[in-house]
């Protein structure tokens, strides 16, 4: 049997070309409705807002092909909270209406996508403070508006199509903080001339912003949130950086909004595919990403990683990756087009990440009592004094001494933080196998114990 | 086709959401800024990552806790309330 792991752009069209050389095939997703992250949609019965039309049209002739294959098995709501290798495959544990179950695939293909970066700053656990990708998640899959004032900051092409759903939802943008400069795009210019479509696109958003009276501020940052006297969200500082990333004296600005949505790019969420042994590496901005050859298999010879996890690149090349392990799974040859695809693409994610750095300051925006792990509620004195007088030496040692990373989480949002952190302080840099350690977890989901053990299994 | 109303409690009051919506989404829908306190420092949270992974929604839902009310459709008759 063969098992897809993640119903976004990069899974389902893994598994839809895996039904097409008629071989049986099971797609778990975790979610209520296809589509991943990207594809988000409201249920069939609400009336689609005319921006999100067009989303919904791409995704739902993915979703039709899986419900007429015959060859594809869709469990909905498959929530894999550990994965093992044994003798004779993979053994794949999930969740699925409240009951734990399993299965053992001889073959697997890994596609469980990224999440928001965040960054901690002074307020980022008011409520309000939240990632883009909470913003967006509410809109596309809720049809609910997070706010009526809104900032929107950090770095990355994201933020765009973000705010521009937001304002088309009734929302005001009070302003869009991008840290980055777009003079950074000056050094990608063969990216820019081979991917035109992507650069059109990006006009697009910048124009239609324009025209919707949305400022964009280049080379600012929202460096602290502030509360009113009910607890929640009332203002933002922001502030401009040099081109050194420090920030300018005198910048500071308060803009009043009710909501903050900020992010720092994608982290992939490589729990399962860490848990089945397969080889991972550091990109070059310290994003740990899993290890594929040209056939998208990872160093575990029954399992192929496509999209995210493999380098942020966004659901174009997502696609074209899950097409790619499709083929190779089933011992297909590989359509030459779609390798050519994937490079092009590739070069444009490089490009992306060249221009879209987090700023090396973040560190100096950070007050004692700023909280940097969310679940435990540590603070960055805590942090310091883990290095200082109890000589923590990396993000392991911190959270001995201090917790971060021991909550509910499991350190998904602050472990990365605590090591650059702990490293900063120490005048050192993080090591690749601490990344790359600290990026992987025994659980992907949470179970309860009654779970495990109500013996029903199977 | 018309999404069907649903209607459930929030730490005792009454919410109406529409079919389809996650928790966290209907409350916000509602006008509720904070779903719950922390455990340690008593501080108010509300979502923030929106798609599962950070359990800052977490809450209880028909009695059982650690529940990411950013995950979960909101059904008729159900019973949330907040945790520490």
């Amino acid at each position: 049997m063969i098992v897809v792991i993640g119903g976004g752009p990069a899974g389902m069209s893994a598994a839809l070309e895996i039904a097409k050389s008629g071989v049986e095939v099971t797609l778990l997703d975790a979610a209520p409705r296809l589509g991943g992250q990207y594809w988000r949609h409201l249920p069939d019965a609400w009336i689609r807002p005319s921006g999100a039309k067009y989303l919904y049209d791409q995704v739902k002739i993915f979703i039709d092909a899986i419900k007429e294959s015959s060859h594809i098995t869709y469990l909905r709501g498959a929530h894999v909270w550990s994965a093992s290798n044994t003798g004779d495959g993979i053994c794949i544990n999930y969740l699925k209406d409240n009951a734990e179950k399993s299965l053992v695939a001889q073959k697997i293909v890994i596609a469980t996508g990224a999440y928001d970066r965040a960054l901690p700053f002074p307020g980022w656990d008011i409520p309000g403070v939240m990632t883009p990708g909470a913003a967006q998640a509410l809109l596309k899959g809720s049809g609910v508006v997070v706010g009526k004032k809104i900032v929107v900051g950090g770095t990355g092409p994201f933020l765009l199509p973000v705010s521009l759903g937001l304002i088309g939802a009734g929302a005001h943008i009070v302003g869009i903080f991008e840290a980055n400069s777009p003079s950074k795009w000056i050094t990608s210019l063969r990216a820019m001339i081979l991917n035109s479509s992507k650069i059109w696109e990006g006009k697009y958003f910048l124009t239609k912003l324009r025209k919707e009276g949305a400022p964009l501020h280049f080379g600012e940052v929202i460096i602290a949130a502030s509360p009113g006297s009910d607890g929640n969200l009332r203002s933002v500082t922001v502030a401009k950086i040099n081109r050194n990333s420090s920030l300018r004296k005198g910048s500071e600005k308060i803009i009043e909004c009710d909501v903050a949505a900020i992010g720092w790019g994608f982290v992939p969420d490589l729990s399962i595919a860490g848990a089945l042994g397969c080889a991972q590496k550091v990109d070059c901005d310290g994003t740990v990403i899993a290890c594929v050859d040209e056939k998208q298999l990872s160093s575990n010879p029954r399992v192929w990683i496509v999209g995210e996890l493999t380098g942020i690149g966004g659901h174009e090349l997502s696609l074209v990756e899950g097409a790619i392990a499709g083929q190779a799974i089933t011992g297909g040859a590989i359509d030459p087009a779609l390798i050519k695809v994937r490079k092009r693409l590739q070069i444009f994610a490089r490009a992306l990440q060249r221009s879209y750095p987090v700023p090396q300051s973040r560190h100096s925006w950070l007050t004692e009592d700023t909280t940097i792990c969310r679940c435990e509620e540590v603070t960055y004195c805590d942090i310091r004094e883990s290095v200082s007088a109890l000589g923590a030496m990396d993000a392991r040692t911190s959270k001995l001494f201090t917790r971060a990373g021991m909550g509910l989480c499991q350190g998904r949002m602050c472990t990365r933080n605590v090591s650059e952190i702990v490293a900063q302080l120490r005048a050192t840099q993080v090591l690749d196998a601490e990344r790359i350690s600290s990026s992987n977890r025994p659980t992907a989901a949470p179970i309860s114990l009654g779970a495990l053990s109500d013996g029903e299994k199977g | 086709m018309t999404p069907k109303t649903v209607h459930f409690q929030f730490n005792g009051v009454a919410v109406t959401a529409t079919q389809g919506q996650t928790i966290a989404a209907a409350l916000i829908a509602d006008g509720w800024k904070s779903l719950r306190k922390t455990r340690v420092k008593g501080k108010p949270r509300s979502i923030f990552c929106g798609i599962g992974v950070c359990f800052d929604c977490v809450v209880i839902v028909d009695t059982i806790a650690n529940q990411r009310s950013c995950l979960i459709e909101v059904t008729n008759g159900m019973n949330v309330a907040s945790q520490s």
